[in-house]
């Protein structure tokens, strides 16, 4: 085969892919537009529809609303009170009402002389400023200004950074240097070294929290990984196991802490050291919730999963909230009973609760109080679960390629639900999949015809012009997977010219030497008898 | 029979759906020197650009030296010699900078002596840059650029456009120059058919892309011609002459173009029709070409010439 | 000879524009750097680390020198990317210059493989080494600890791109199509390999992105070069 030959056989499918890309760009691009303005013009009707409609609410209605929107908070014998806020007073301060159970006020005032006091939770950390989440440690290996970072935990004393610990993601350690530059050691899982050869890494990055002791001006951190939780004090440099899951990952996103940071009073998490534990509680991938606390040190599991700890000097308390509006795990694994569920749920109102239990040591869990209360349907259940969206969003869907729905079925529902994870965040693949899942056709019949009719058109066009059967049936297929993408990508890399063949007057293109119809070649022109042509 | 230098075979080339050259069949013997003439967008630069390579034609073929115009080899290309329609260089670099670049290519052909020669006579400075020349001088930088390889064939594209007589002139002997040598053979298409009149042993009409002429200059020169007849009443309504090409009619005359026919037919023919006096009118290349060429019913430009 | 010619010429037209972007990098980025650096000071920037307090998690990131000089070494390089494709690609159309290079003796191929080769070399010493300057410079400044090799290499990867626009360009330079419909189809699929470079999270896909894009781009441009009519 000569060399040119083989070149082509890198640039043409080189050419149809670069060509497609862009078109499918700018087509995405087109759809996301139109598909962001039906979502603003619906935000907007329903602002205005709200407004209106809040008027026109009943007493049982405004009560129902504000039973909906009520916090609900329990005292630690085990009482529960509805709080409603009422308005925004200054930082931090609201004017609320207190309600009992029974739907009694028992108290209305400013938030920060409330005559009760509550059981406080420990809270996740997700939040950008707290923790510093697998997502965000991802995002600094990217190469644009912004994101092209290090992390480095500096170690400080009399305001003045004496050393720098620098984190190596692809060796999951840190790397120390001092006010020179010069290096002076490691941590890793088997705590602070001096050698490169004994360290020994963390692991898969999770999610780091980080706070200054009352006693120290160097931080001390929080440092999650896929089975372990360590505790890595930069100040005294030492390193503490506080957590191992033999059994499985711990899903970082649902850490909590709570009265575990040696933080000073009047900080935004402080909590009374006086009334509660320290205690951190984690979920694994098996559903499990995993508790540890100090004073004194305490570790053990709970099958609540998804429920809210806490720890006073007296008990450990659980609360878990729960819903009928989601369906059970066994019906969403099949869309057929998923829809069935829908239908069934479709414009009747919801049923949520909340229960209070107390755990002891062994981890058993006692239900103290439970309080019910119901949601009125807001809008009717969609019920085609596999294309709820709006009429815009679903028309422009049409012109997507029906190769779309392909991938999508290819990759199975374990992928779909993975999109959309905390964890895969900012992934570029995985955004690219979430914009796929957006806008896809969802096989409507519109969709189908479309293509049907783009191959109809490519066939139209691509007759007289043939130069191969292999091609042509290569790009019918194509406009068929890619729709209208397809068409244009045809049109675009296969629109050359056709003239009317001499002896038989249909089209025919230039490509080729015969006419596609009749064979015959391109005519020579007729001498004129005038002509004055002597061979040499 | 001489070796054939230049070859096509029913070469096309189409231009989306216009049809810019239709079955080119050529052959130019070693030792030629061909004008290549034809109206504007009758299909010259392609015809030449496809002879180069530079189009690939939508049918047919055509050979340089041997070589398939599609697959010139380097070793082809060094025995060609090309001038590009307008002259078109490298405008940032200097005539020396030119010689230096376009030696590099001729290394063992390349004429320094020959090159010298020509830029000293056309009073050239080898310093200043091409954009700085004029289009006179621009278009003997080509030729010397050009000749000094010592090219075997010699393609140029309307290489006297835009020049005035003298830079004409001078052109024209530099060519003279390289055509001495022997075994030279010249390609070159013109609007200037006293230039080709002036030069060329063979000429090639080209009319909307088809070939209509292929011939040596003398027999295109010699079959040509324009007769006009004089009638005492009015011109005969009917006239069939072989060879007959165009006819005028004005009142009492008949200007005929014919080709391919001998005087003694056309007078035979002027005293059967009956005209009463009948001249045949010595025409030089320009006049033989525009009549040749016209089309049948050709409209005036301006109407004052029809009075 | 005859490829050494075709380069030099290559490299001759591309002097100015090379000397300009690496003026223009070298200033403007040992200024920033020069600021930046004073700016960037770890003192002041861990102040705010006090006894008893949460430590927000994002103070502890800390932009390389590719935060501070990052968008101007890029827009150098695009823009010489940019201005080279065009002076090699899209001018010889307007100067009709194609038919004399053309009807060298040599292959096309040749004389695509000297634009790229030209191209490669003004890169690699015009950017480079000033590339290498500022590094240089903020490895020595009180910016501490140094920087990492890391950091390097995603300097490079931005020059890398100013080639891959180099590539797009010259690729909508040599297509004949009209310029509404997909003549400038290669600047803009040079355009979406910048934006996927950025957002991939590891060196390795980095590379397989521009070495794929690269591809892309080259195979087209040899081709389309070999077979294009002027």
């Amino acid at each position: 085969m000569k060399i040119k030959n083989k070149l082509l056989y890198i640039s043409t499918p080189a050419k149809v892919f670069m060509t497609t890309l862009i078109i499918l760009i700018l087509l995405s691009i087109i759809q996301g537009i139109s598909i962001g303005i039906e979502k603003t013009s619906i935000h907007l009707k329903k602002r205005s529809f709200q407004t209106k409609s809040e008027k026109k609410l009943t007493q049982e209605e405004k009560r129902i609303d504000r039973i909906r929107s009520s916090a609900k908070e329990f005292i630690p014998d085990g009482t529960i009170h509805l709080i409603c806020r009422l308005e925004h007073l200054s930082d931090g301060i609201d004017l609320e009402q207190i309600y009992d159970a029974n739907d009694n006020l028992l108290w209305e005032g400013p938030s920060d002389k409330r005559p009760y006091e509550y059981l406080s939770w420990a809270k996740h950390l997700r939040r950008y400023r707290e923790g510093f989440t697998k997502s965000q440690m991802k995002d600094t290996q990217m190469i644009t200004t912004d994101f092209s970072r290090n992390v480095r935990i500096p170690v400080q004393s009399d305001n003045k950074t004496e050393q720098i610990w620098r984190y190596l993601p692809g060796k999951q350690y840190f790397k120390g240097y001092n006010a020179s530059g010069e290096k002076i050691g490691y941590v890793g899982s088997n705590g602070f070294t001096d050698l490169k050869s004994k360290v020994k890494p963390f692991g898969e990055f999770g999610l780091f929290t980080a706070w200054c002791p009352q006693d120290a001006s160097s931080p001390t951190l929080l440092w999650q990984t896929q089975r372990r939780i360590y505790q890595i004090n930069f100040e005294k440099q030492e390193v503490e196991t506080i957590f191992k899951s033999t059994d499985a990952d711990i899903e970082f996103e649902r850490t909590s802490l709570h009265a575990w940071r040696d933080l000073k009073p009047g900080e935004k998490e402080y909590v009374d050291p006086n009334k509660y534990r320290p205690l951190i509680h984690y979920q694994t991938g098996d559903g499990k919730l995993h508790l540890i606390l100090r004073e004194p040190k305490q570790q053990f599991s709970l099958s609540v999963p998804r429920a809210s700890v806490t720890a006073t000097k007296q008990d450990i308390y659980a609360r878990s909230v729960g819903s009928d509006s989601f369906p059970p795990e066994d019906i969403i694994k099949s869309q057929g009973l998923y829809n069935k569920w829908l239908k069934e749920h479709s414009g009747k109102p919801r049923n949520l609760w909340t229960e209070l239990y107390k755990v002891d040591n062994q981890g058993n869990l006692e239900l103290i109080n439970r309080y019910d209360w119901i949601v009125p349907p807001t809008s009717s259940y969609v019920t085609n679960a596999r294309d709820a969206r709006p009429i815009v969003h679903r028309s422009v869907s049409q012109f997507s390629p029906p190769l779309y729905d392909l991938i999508m079925r290819l990759l199975g529902r374990k992928f779909l639900r993975s999109i959309f994870a905390y964890e895969n965040r900012g992934d570029f693949f995985y955004g690219l999949a979430q914009m796929i899942l957006e806008i896809r056709p969802y096989k409507g019949v519109i969709n189908r015809v479309l293509s049907a009719f783009m191959m109809v058109f490519v066939f139209w066009h691509g007759w007289p012009r043939r130069t191969s059967w292999a091609r042509f049936v290569f790009w019918l297929v194509f406009a068929g997977l890619f729709n209208i993408a397809g068409l244009l990508t045809y049109l675009a890399l296969n629109h050359t010219a056709v003239i009317k063949c001499p002896v038989c007057s249909k089209r025919r293109g230039l490509a080729q030497l015969d006419c596609v119809r009749c064979k015959a070649q391109l005519p020579y022109p007729e001498r004129g008898k005038l002509d004055l042509i002597f061979s040499v | 029979m001489s070796e054939i230098v230049l070859e096509t075979e029913g070469l096309t080339k189409y231009y989306g759906s216009s049809l810019a050259v239709d079955h080119l069949d050529l052959k130019i013997p070693r030792g030629c020197i061909c004008g290549f003439v034809g109206r504007n967008g009758a299909g010259k630069t392609t015809a030449i650009k496809l002879m180069l390579g530079l189009l690939r034609p939508t049918a047919g073929s055509s050979r340089l030296l041997g070589c398939d115009s599609s697959e010139l080899t380097p070793a082809i290309r060094q025995r060609i010699g090309y001038v590009t329609e307008g002259h078109r260089l490298f405008r940032w670099m200097s005539i020396a900078g030119l010689e230096k670049f376009q030696r590099a290519f001729f290394p063992e052909q390349w004429d320094d002596k020959f090159f010298a020669d020509m830029i000293e006579y056309f009073e050239l400075p080898k310093k200043k840059k091409i954009k700085h020349l004029s289009n006179g001088q621009r278009a003997q930088v080509s030729l010397a650029v050009a000749l000094a390889p010592n090219p075997e064939l010699l393609i140029m594209d309307d290489p006297t456009l835009g020049l005035d007589a003298a830079i004409r002139r001078q052109f024209l002997e530099g060519m003279i120059g390289l055509i001495m040598r022997e075994g030279r053979t010249v390609l070159f298409s013109s609007h200037i058919l006293g230039d080709v009149e002036r030069v060329s042993d063979r000429i090639v009409v080209i009319d909307k892309g088809v070939l209509r002429a292929n011939c040596s200059l003398e027999q295109f020169q010699e079959a040509v011609k324009k007769a006009i007849l004089t009638f005492a009443d009015s011109a005969p309504d009917e006239v069939n002459i072989d060879g007959l090409l165009h006819c005028k009619r004005m009142e009492k005359h008949l200007a005929l173009t014919l080709v391919g026919i001998d005087d003694e037919k056309i007078i035979e023919w002027a005293k059967s029709a009956g005209a009463e006096n009948y001249d045949i009118v010595k025409m030089n290349l320009e006049d033989q070409f525009i009549e040749f060429t016209a089309p049948a019913n050709q409209k005036r430009l301006f109407k004052w010439e029809e009075r | 000879m005859r490829f050494s010619t075709l380069l030099y010429k290559e490299l001759r037209e591309c002097l100015p524009w090379m000397l300009l972007a690496a003026i223009v990098l070298l200033t403007l980025g040992s200024f920033f750097l020069r600021e930046q650096i004073h700016y960037r000071n770890p003192s002041w920037y861990y102040s705010r680390l006090s006894p008893g307090t949460i430590v927000e998690s994002h103070l502890f990131t800390y932009s390389s020198i590719l935060g501070v000089t990052g968008p101007l070494l890029l827009l150098s390089s695009i823009g010489l990317g940019l201005v080279l494709g065009i002076r090699h690609f899209w001018i010889p159309n307007f100067t009709r210059t194609w038919p004399f290079l053309l009807h060298r003796s040599v292959r096309r191929k040749t004389i695509l493989t000297a634009k790229l080769v030209a191209t490669t070399i003004a890169f690699v010493l015009c950017l480079g080494p000033v590339w290498i300057g500022l590094y240089w410079y903020a490895c020595r400044s009180t910016i501490f600890p140094p920087q990492t090799l890391k950091n390097f290499i995603e300097g490079w990867i931005f020059i890398i791109l100013g080639l891959v626009t180099y590539l797009g360009t010259a690729l909508s330079g040599l297509s004949s199509a009209k310029w509404y419909t997909t003549k400038i189809f290669g600047l803009v699929f040079a355009a979406v390999v910048i934006f996927m470079t950025f957002p991939q999270c590891s060196l390795f896909r980095i590379s397989a992105v521009i070495a794929a894009s690269a591809a892309i781009l080259l195979s087209q441009i040899f081709q389309i070069f070999g077979r294009r009519e002027f």
